[in-house]
């Protein structure tokens, strides 16, 4: 086969000479771009309400490199527990099982419905509804009056405050709400994947759970990564929510500097910043995960296929 | 090839009564059939008759409706116990189906997986063989299939032919004492369709018992033990391939084949 492939490649003809199609449209466009974006340029520099200087200095003060700290440790701990129940949701929402399949459907219902911020004060405020959380007999109070006896079915107990501090508070929250949207996009990719790929898994005597790990969750993959980059990179920007609980992340951080120092607009220079930083190194890493991904698949063939030079190879 | 050994000298499969509906639609209505160890059965019939339907009841992709299944002396699927027929738990119906190989019509390759991880993961995950033992015995099964060279690619860069010797070799992996064909050919281009058909041939002289759903008349003329003619649901004519495929009994077996067998016109 090689054999061919070489002939056909010293043989090939004289390369085509021709005069490429011209597109002035896009000197236009450029140009036009170009002044805009000098203009933006002047203005940015120019404003004092910039305050370079200052927003420098104070974009890496303490406070700000601890709250982007705990904005990445939020992001990543509510986006792991989000995924691992998301994964469980969509497993339980096409289970054969109603009552599983109905409290999937109910948990995302709900979750979905509620929005982030209501969450998250709900949360921070737990301490309102229980002063502590105790673990032990359910409804011990209720035997001990039946009974009438005097049980104590406490084992353990914690006061609300130290369990749900301002960050687990906040992490439960933003968890418990992403595992519903997490739920929805397992779900979708793992529709994407072909009965035919079950049929065949069933055919050799896989159970349905070596199925689920081996065939369809690798395939649906594909599938999953690029919405979960997107959930994890609206979750970066959400963490900002959590100024409300509160519990110290960087929003929080810079708009405190902000405050106290009455310049507002460099710290929120500095937010966009530190987002877009955030957010590009995620970029990245996606970028790597959804290449590891797409191994077999048509677009990764046609990839290997440009590495190896052109359309000869096969 | 490796052939298991099937555990009693009866039929391979034996069907009685198998009826089967999705909803209102009734489509297998009462299929009788019986295949005997070691022989290839064939099955031929127009769109629409079952077919497909029948072959994935002989390894419960499908839950039959009414009547009773055997394959080599087993009930597919249930468990009879005096009068009563119980529910095999899914690990059971998965042990029986790890018997009975299946190939079909559009493949089903992982993609996801080499040709030669496409062989080695129902040994591995399933029988629990060791990676080293698949692997070995996988090379070989490629390599029977003649596809020695392309071990390590993926689906999307084999042919349709090649992918479907990498089925076959994917299903006899698990050392199937019995395979079903679902249209093996159909989906392929007309000159990649005699390389499965003789990797099935070869199959076949070395003794597996084989039921092959088909519309490739040559490979059940030449191949096929027996011969069944499906339409509507039910068995309608079965016998060698030579007194059915030349000398039908019934009527609709006789249009049946002369639609098939004669050339139609090919568009211009
Ligand atoms: N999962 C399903 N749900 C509903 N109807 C189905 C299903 N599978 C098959 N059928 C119907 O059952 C009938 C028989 O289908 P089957 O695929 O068994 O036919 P076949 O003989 O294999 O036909 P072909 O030669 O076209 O493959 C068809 O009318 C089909 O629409
Ligand atoms: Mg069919």
């Amino acid at each position: 086969m090689s054999d061919i492939v070489n002939t056909t490649t010293t043989e090939r003809p004289d390369a085509l000479r021709a005069v490429p199609v011209r597109h002035p449209g896009r000197w236009v466009a450029t140009a036009v771009i170009l002044v805009l974006v000098a203009m933006f340029a002047h203005m940015v520099l120019t404003n004092d309400a910039f305050q370079w200087g200052f927003m420098a200095k104070n974009a890496f003060a303490g406070p700000v490199l601890e709250g982007a700290r705990n904005t990445v440790l939020l992001t990543v701990v509510s986006m792991a527990i989000g995924i691992a129940m998301g994964v469980i949701l969509a497993i339980m929402r096409s289970s054969t099982n109603p009552i599983l399949a109905s409290i999937a459907w109910v948990y995302i219902w709900f979750f979905r419905a509620v929005p982030r911020v209501v969450l998250l004060v709900l949360f921070g405020n737990l301490g309102i509804l229980y002063a502590r959380f105790e673990i032990g007999i359910p409804f011990d109070w209720l035997i001990a009056d039946l009974l009438n006896i005097d049980l104590s079915g406490r084992f353990f107990g914690f006061d609300a405050r130290t369990l749900i501090s301002g960050f687990v508070a906040a992490t439960l929250g933003l968890a418990l709400s992403e595992a519903a949207y997490m739920a929805e996009i397992v779900r979708a990719g793992m529709q994407s994947i072909p009965q035919g790929q079950v049929d065949a898994a069933e055919s050799l005597g896989m159970s349905r759970s070596l199925t689920l790990r081996r065939i369809i969750l690798p395939q649906a993959m594909r599938v999953i990564i690029p919405p979960t980059g997107n959930e994890t990179i609206a979750m970066i920007k959400d963490t900002a929510l959590v100024a409300y609980v509160p519990a110290y992340e960087l929003w929080f951080q810079l708009q405190g500097i902000g405050s106290r120092t009455f310049q507002v607009f460099p710290m929120l220079v500095a937010a966009c910043l530190w987002y877009l930083a955030l957010t590009s190194v995620l970029m990245v890493v996606q970028h790597f995960i959804e290449r590891h991904f797409t191994k077999g698949s048509r677009t990764d063939s046609a990839r290997l296929r440009l590495a190896r030079g052109g359309a000869g190879g096969a | 090839m490796d052939v298991g050994i099937p555990s009693t000298a009866g039929p391979m499969v034996k069907a009685e009564g198998v009826h089967k509906r999705f909803g209102r639609h009734e489509v297998l209505k009462g299929v009788n059939l019986e295949v005997a160890t070691g022989e290839v059965c064939c099955v031929i019939g127009p769109s629409g008759s079952g077919k497909s339907t029948f072959l994935r009841c002989i390894n419960h992709l499908e839950k039959i409706d009414n009547g009773r299944l055997w394959v080599d002396g087993q009930l597919v699927g249930y468990v009879q116990r005096g009068e009563k027929l119980y529910e095999r738990k899914p690990r059971d119906v998965a042990a029986q189906r790890r018997e009975i190989g299946m190939v079909f019509q559009q493949f089903n390759l992982f993609p996801h997986m080499t040709a030669l991880e496409n062989v080695m993961e129902a040994p591995v995950r399933v029988r629990r063989e060791t990676r080293a033992t698949a692997r070995e015995h996988g090379v070989r099964l490629l390599d029977r299939v003649g596809l020695a060279s392309h071990l390590d690619k993926y689906p999307t860069q084999l042919s349709g032919g090649q992918q479907q010797r990498v089925a076959i070799a994917r299903a006899l992996a698990m050392r199937p004492k019995l395979m079903l064909f679902d249209e093996p050919t159909s989906a392929l281009d007309p000159e990649l369709v005699g390389e499965v058909l003789d990797v099935m041939r070869q199959l076949a002289l070395d003794g597996m018992t084989m039921v092959v759903v088909t519309h490739e008349m040559g490979f059940a003329r030449d191949v096929g033990d027996t011969v069944v003619f499906m339409d509507d649901g039910a068995v309608i004519e079965s016998g060698n391939p030579q007194d059915v495929l030349a000398n039908p009994r019934h009527e609709r077996t006789r249009a049946f084949l002369q639609r098939v067998l004669s050339p139609t016109p090919k568009p211009s």
